[in-house]
């Protein structure tokens, strides 16, 4: 099992109390907050797969988040598909985009990577711009359908995505490939010394990452029933990494702490209006400086720890009772 | 018998630099030899032309249990059966010491098969770091470290060891503890070893034959006495590193 | 054709300013930082401040936002980059968020429009038969004299040498006396500089908005990735190339598809020679 039974009881309270808290205070406000939420969850905790195990940080996740939803905006409302089509879809072009753009970067050193994912992002914007003939330009795709009616069910759904995919991502990063990652970022050459194949890890991790991402944007796509180029901007990349710094940095479970934290906290910012993006630009800066090893999974690690060291010492006396 | 790893050929330039200038060697099965040589002779760029971290001059010949390796990737050439360790420690940083030895033993040849843990515990139990598994890494004595650098070599089963200056940095005690334990697995698991050192005294004592090296080239081959003679080895020492000279004296006594 | 050849000129030079301050600062302190772009907007907004809210002639303006924007590079480069340097990751983060910081800032304070940057020529003129903005060969002029300058002043001074150094071999450099922290503080002074002053000759004829750093730091990537980091020949090499494959793209495919040239380029450079065209440090 990849996890001790007091995270699987703290995931599962954690799901409970998400599950729980639209119909404890019933508002559609609060519903939508915590839906985007949980699709921030999604990205933060794909993005904490593959560049907080490797230390290969990618600065356009968002990349892999725009393709997503725009595969899901042509399907839907130029092919007039399904909507559930987009999410199965969306993971496929994500993946095809991560080999695309990982295959010839992914060898380069660290900041290499990262501005070349930037990059992409970026370029991927302009692209929609440019032929915004077939993409609808600064306006996007309009009048998607929506993947479930009611409002509470689809962020049962979301709910339920975040957890299975933090689940997985979960299992794979204690497994023997997740391992191999962390030693990727230990030191490639003496992982190419053990006769590891250095750069397939790196990309399928990649892949792994983007294609979940994509379907998050797909998600996120059919939730906003529009796509438009600011999906790829380099500030949704950015948000995403301050939100895995804040959840602690290849834990893959706290980025989702880090998700609603700052979501929340955008919301609560929502009074300053144009200095909201201000404040969040600053409170990186800070973070950077000051909390490098985040502020969730620190935080749960320490909650276990004290409640494992209770219950042995609850369990102790009564072995002595027994030996006695 | 065919030979282990056949060498011929072996050149590299670096610009203008003829780093390394028709090596040849052969390597059988079960030997162990050492590389011997000043600093900047060559001998971890033979190493890294060997495993494929450099790509040779064209016209070299590797051919290593049949199978030719030049051109394959590092991680190709590993995986065919040779493993090496690297003149500075190099362990995967963030990770215990238990895990660094798994993650040896998960490149492709290897990974078929068992318990990787408890062969892993096995493992450094033999290098005599058991008890130190949830260690992690950084906090590891350099001793330790080299220690630990065999253990992850050895955990991907090779054929072939290549061991880069395994003694440097350690005191004389531990140069004999890790001596003797690079004899106990040569034996154990009937690996060919080869070993680059300049510390000529227990060097000489561990390998059957030498090749000495100096500016590229090989300038002697033969057994330990023997190279202990030749006045080519002898003044590449003496010209360059007088206590190496003294140690190389001492054994012609 | 002749038109094409001068508006690529331009082009070349103001990216040139651009890409060589961003390889100066690489070479010498292994640092990318993200916060380039800023300062080129910097010293567009600086220029446009001084000389419609302050009134101050435009050479004075342009001159002290200069001056100001350089002084602002070596304060980033003390309290933001020096703590960081231990990882390029970490010196990346920083910087990028430093230059959200100063679009937001930019955004606050000026809002989203463009503004006009007034330019210090405003007579056109003709040049065999083609016709091209004063501002424009303002900013040739002066890019090409501005970089002369600053290959003489490496080549030939003793802060020069010492930049040459450190950008070789960084150890070494500490070993012989060089002081390396007064070093970066004057070359970041010289980077920021170089870019302030790209923005305010680009001004009068290109975009200026709180998002104007962000194109200019992805091609001035692509640059110094196509010329080789580190290097400036490389730099002002790729600049041309990119300068002139640009504005060949817009004159004979559609001007919107100019921006994707640079990413292209960086793309495939990245695929076929990491090192660039003249990079003694491979990208790997």
């Amino acid at each position: 099992m990849f996890a001790k039974p007091v995270d699987l009881a703290g995931a599962a309270v954690f799901v409970a109390l998400m599950a729980a808290l639209p119909l404890a205070f019933p508002s559609n406000y609060l519903i939508g907050v915590l839906t985007v939420s949980v699709l921030y969850g999604i990205w933060a905790v794909t993005w904490d797969f593959m560049s907080g195990l490797t230390g290969r940080e990618n600065f356009g996740h968002a990349l892999f988040i725009g393709v997503g939803a725009y595969t899901a905006g042509f399907m839907n409302t130029t092919f007039g598909l399904n909507g559930w089509w987009s999410l199965p879809a969306s993971m496929v072009v994500a993946t095809l985009f991560a080999l695309l753009i990982g295959v010839p970067t992914l060898r380069l050193k660290g900041p290499y990577f990262a501005l070349a994912m930037l990059s992409g992002s970026v370029i991927m914007q302009r692209l929609m711009l440019i032929f915004w003939e077939q993409t609808g330009g600064e306006e996007g795709l309009n009048g998607l359908t929506p993947l479930i009616r009611s409002q509470i069910g689809f962020y049962y759904f979301a709910l339920a995505a975040l957890a299975a995919i933090t689940a997985l991502l979960l299992a794979l990063s204690r497994s023997h490939f997740g391992l191999i990652l962390r030693a990727i970022r230990g030191d490639e050459a003496t992982c190419q010394a053990a006769g590891i194949n250095v750069t397939f890890y790196k990309i399928a991790s990649l892949a792994i990452s983007g294609a979940f991402a994509g379907a998050g944007g797909a998600m996120y796509a059919h939730y906003q029933l529009q796509v438009s180029p600011q999906l790829f901007a380099v500030v949704t990349s950015i948000t995403i990494i301050t939100m895995v710094y804040v959840g602690g940095m290849a834990s893959i479970y706290g980025p989702v702490g880090g998700a609603i934290l700052l979501v929340l906290l955008t919301e609560l910012l929502r009074n300053f209006g144009e200095w909201r993006l201000m404040i969040y630009s600053c409170a990186l800066i800070l973070i950077l400086f000051f909390l490098p090893g985040g502020l969730v999974a620190p935080a749960w690690r320490r909650l276990r720890a004290a409640l494992t060291e209770r219950r042995t010492a609850r369990t102790v006396p009564a072995s002595q009772e027994r030996s006695a | 018998m065919t030979a282990l790893l056949e060498v011929a050929n072996l050149n590299k330039h670096f610009g203008g630099l003829h780093a390394v200038k028709n090596v040849s060697l052969t390597l059988a099965r079960g030997e162990v030899v050492g590389i011997l040589g000043p600093n900047g002779a060559g001998k971890t760029t033979v190493y890294n032309l060997l495993t494929g971290f450099i790509a040779p001059d064209p016209g070299a010949r590797i051919v290593f249990q049949g199978t030719n390796v030049v051109g394959l990737a590092p991680y190709r050439v590993a995986a065919l059966g040779i493993s090496r360790t690297f003149q500075l420690c190099r362990p995967f940083v963030g990770l215990s010491v238990l895990e660094n030895v798994v993650v040896g033993a998960l490149g492709s040849r290897a990974a078929a098969g068992g318990d990787l843990e408890a062969r892993a515990r096995g493992l450094l139990a033999q290098v005599g770091l058991g008890g130190k598994e949830g260690v992690p890494v950084d906090v590891l004595s350099y001793g330790d470290q080299r220690r630990l650098e065999i253990a992850r070599a050895l955990a991907a089963r090779p054929a072939l060891l290549l061991l880069d200056e395994p003694f440097a940095g350690l005191g004389s005690s531990e140069i004999a503890d890790l001596s003797a334990l690079i004899r106990r697995v040569h034996a154990d698991e009937g690996l060919t070893v080869v070993l680059i050192e300049h510390k000529l005294r227990e060097f000489m004592r561990l390998v059957d034959r030498v090749v000495a090296l100096d500016f590229g080239e090989v300038i002697a081959e033969g057994l330990p006495d023997e190279i202990v003679r030749n006045p080519a080895v002898i003044e590449a020492y003496i010209g360059r590193d007088e206590s190496a000279g003294s140690v190389v004296a001492s054994h012609a006594a | 054709m002749l038109e094409i050849l001068i508006v690529g000129a331009v082009s070349s030079a103001i990216y040139a300013m651009l890409a060589v301050g961003f390889t100066l600062i690489f070479g010498v302190a292994r640092v990318l930082n993200l916060a380039h772009g800023s300062f080129y907007a910097l010293g567009a907004y600086g220029t446009y401040v001084l000389t419609s809210h302050l009134k101050l002639p435009l050479l004075a303006a342009a001159l002290l936002s200069v001056a100001i924007v350089a002084a602002f590079g070596v304060l980033i480069e003390r309290v933001f980059i020096r703590p960081m340097r231990k990882s390029q990751l970490a010196v990346l983060m920083i910087t990028l968020a430093v230059a959200l910081v100063v679009e937001q800032a930019l955004f606050l304070t000026f809002g989203s429009e463009y503004r006009n940057v007034p330019a210090f020529v405003d007579a056109k003129f003709t040049i065999g038969g083609v016709n091209i903005a004063g501002a424009r060969l303002l900013a040739l002029g002066v890019g090409v004299v501005v970089i002369g300058a600053l290959w003489l002043f490496i080549q030939r001074t003793r802060y020069g040498s010492a930049i040459l150094a450190i950008s070789q071999d960084p150890q070494a450099a500490q070993y012989m006396g060089i002081p390396s922290d007064r070093i970066f503080s004057v070359v970041m002074a010289l980077s920021a500089g170089l870019a302030a002053l790209a923005g305010i000759l680009a001004g009068p004829f290109l975009t200026v908005q709180p998002t104007m750093w962000l194109l200019p730091i992805v091609k001035a990537f692509a640059i110094v990735v196509v010329g080789g980091l580190g290097s400036i020949p490389g730099s002002i090499l790729a600049a041309l190339m990119l300068g002139y494959a640009e504005t060949i793209v817009g004159y004979t495919v559609s001007t919107s598809w100019t921006e994707i040239v640079s990413v292209l380029a960086t793309l495939l450079m990245l695929m076929l020679r990491p090192a660039g065209i003249f990079g003694r440090r491979a990208a790997f």
